[in-house]
């Protein structure tokens, strides 16, 4: 079976042609007349299961380019189970299966001649508890590029990422320490330079924030503000003021119980423009969960 | 498979809404009563009664004061967003269209001294007792609308064609014809009397605006207060 090219990224202003992974689609998909809506994830009917039990259902949501999308719910709904599967790290889960498709640029990612340690690289991901390597600040930066071949100076690779994760400043001078000296905060931000300094195009966050204080926070969330025009960011979080604070749309997901097996399933309620989300829902079990009625 | 019946929480915040609506509800009472003595008073002249009700608007500032402030508390610590963001916006909207209301009862009760100069000109009089009537009919549909959350109600409100508006026109007309020794001061009275009591009836629209509003959350439906 052959290889299946993942996308080139794109530039905003530039067109996304993606004919030549799908020949037998007809005509050409051209993006660009409305760059703001232009979608980067189109997750379709995906269920997510572990061996025979179903995690999450039905789950259809369009994620746009250029946005910070931010997923909300009750604990077990299913926000990080989704959240993982736009960059297959279920795949590193022996039992977990994934039906439905999710469409990356137009390229089903699921399609098993996708590479997925490219699909990692394009995707990037930070987790909830900061988690830099054992190793000095330049390495943790520099390990993802040299892992991948990235061409280039590493010493600007390193300094743009660190850059761009508003850090370079406080570590500019000891670049050689080890990144568990730092803060929680600066750790988190040396994780999301990590992330940068492979060049993603996506930004998954599974409350980067949950383990920081409020400043670290904030700097966190400026920084998402920051760097959205070059990145798409999807996060999960617990805070419902997060997400209305950073985000430009918001899905929330929700549980059901199965009477039978007295397990739960995740399911998206709705996804919509952050604002209407947290003014006007449209479903009410979401206005019921943003004013903090049911949970 | 059935939906998962997810624990009620925020108790406490909850009734502080359900205490919020009915301090409202028992404001738009005092005001409702200060408007059925600005009408005795428009009709009778009767000064104690005019400083009854000059003493309880002070109640109703004090209402006014309190209620915002617990608004100010209310949207500081429970960071309210969606529906209970826009009640306890709308809260804070409607108390000081209530205020208001109170304070133009009151302008029309200070006019008692001026009771039998008006009552003098029966043509103006009548138009003036109509207008106080439909004023304070338009108000008590206000606070019905309040009371039951009656987005009908409310929506007649922000929306009706109103025949008080006829009656003040024909107030102004009957005023520029108006001679004789005391008819500056009849009609700054009347004048004065008639403006007050139309705008009751406005400022009861726009609290069945903004009830509107609060119900649907279409941000289309705050345009009708600044009509």
């Amino acid at each position: 079976m052959g290889q299946v090219d993942l996308p080139p990224a794109i530039e905003p202003t530039e067109s996304l042609d993606v004919e030549d992974l799908n020949p037998d689609k007809e005509p050409t998909v051209v993006l660009s007349d409305a760059p703001s809506q232009e979608v980067v994830f189109a997750v379709r009917d995906l269920d997510v299961y572990y061996g025979t039990f179903r995690a999450v259902r039905d789950v259809n949501i369009d994620v746009h380019r250029n946005e910070i999308t931010a997923f909300i719910g009750p604990s077990g709904c299913g926000k990080t189970t989704v959240l993982r599967c736009f960059n297959r790290m279920n795949d590193l889960i022996e039992t977990a299966r994934v039906d439905g498709s999710i469409q990356y640029h137009g390229v089903d990612l699921y399609d098993q001649a996708v590479n997925a340690v490219e699909v990692r690289r394009r995707i990037g991901m930070v987790f909830q508890k900061p988690n830099p390597f054992p190793k000095s600040i330049y390495d943790n930066v520099a390990y993802g590029p040299k892992l991948v071949g990235r061409k280039g100076n590493m010493d600007d690779i390193v300094e743009k990422a660190l850059h761009r994760a508003a850090l370079w400043d406080e570590v500019k001078d000891r670049l050689k320490a080890s990144g568990l000296g730092l803060s929680g905060g600066q750790q988190q931000r040396l994780c999301i330079a990590r992330a940068i300094a492979n060049d993603p195009e996506v930004l998954l966050m599974d409350e980067p924030c949950s383990a920081l204080d409020p400043i670290a926070t904030a700097r966190i969330e400026d920084l998402m503000q920051e760097i959205k025009d070059d990145y798409t960011i999807i996060i999960v979080t617990h805070n419902m003021q997060q997400a209305a604070r950073v985000s430009d749309r918001t899905a929330f997901f929700t549980t059901e119980v199965n009477s039978e097996s007295d397990t739960r399933t995740g399911l998206l309620v709705e996804c919509d423009s952050t604002d209407k989300m947290f003014s006007n829902p449209s479903d009410e079990r979401t206005e019921n969960y943003v004013t903090g009625r049911f949970g | 498979m059935s939906s998962h019946p997810l624990e009620p929480r925020r108790h406490g915040f909850r009734e502080e809404l359900d205490q919020l609506r009915l301090q409202v509800e028992l404001m738009g009472v005092r005001v409702d009563e200060n408007l059925e003595r600005m009408r005795e008073v428009l009709q009778s002249g009767n000064v104690p009664l005019a400083t009854l009700a000059t003493e309880a608007d002070n109640e109703i500032d004090a209402m006014n004061v309190s209620l915002t402030e617990r608004c100010y508390l209310l949207l500081s610590r429970e960071s309210p967003v969606a529906s209970d963001l826009r009640f306890i916006v709308s809260v804070l909207r409607i108390v000081s269209e209530l205020e208001r209301i109170g304070d133009l009862a009151l302008r029309v009760v200070k006019l008692a001294p001026n009771h039998d100069l008006l009552a003098r000109h029966e043509v103006l009089f009548d138009i003036l007792v109509t207008i106080s009537e439909q004023a304070v009919e338009s108000y008590r549909v206000a606070l019905r609308a309040w009371s039951a959350q009656d987005l009908q109600l409310a929506t007649e409100l922000a929306t009706q064609n109103r025949n008080l508006d006829l009656y003040y026109e024909r107030l102004v007309s009957e005023l520029q014809r108006l001679d004789g020794l005391d008819a500056v001061r009849i009609a700054m009275a009347a004048f004065a009397a008639g403006r007050s009591l139309e705008r009751i009836a406005d400022h009861s629209a726009i609290i069945g605006a903004r009830l509107r509003y609060l119900i649907t959350g279409e941000p289309a439906h705050l345009a009708a207060e600044v009509r």
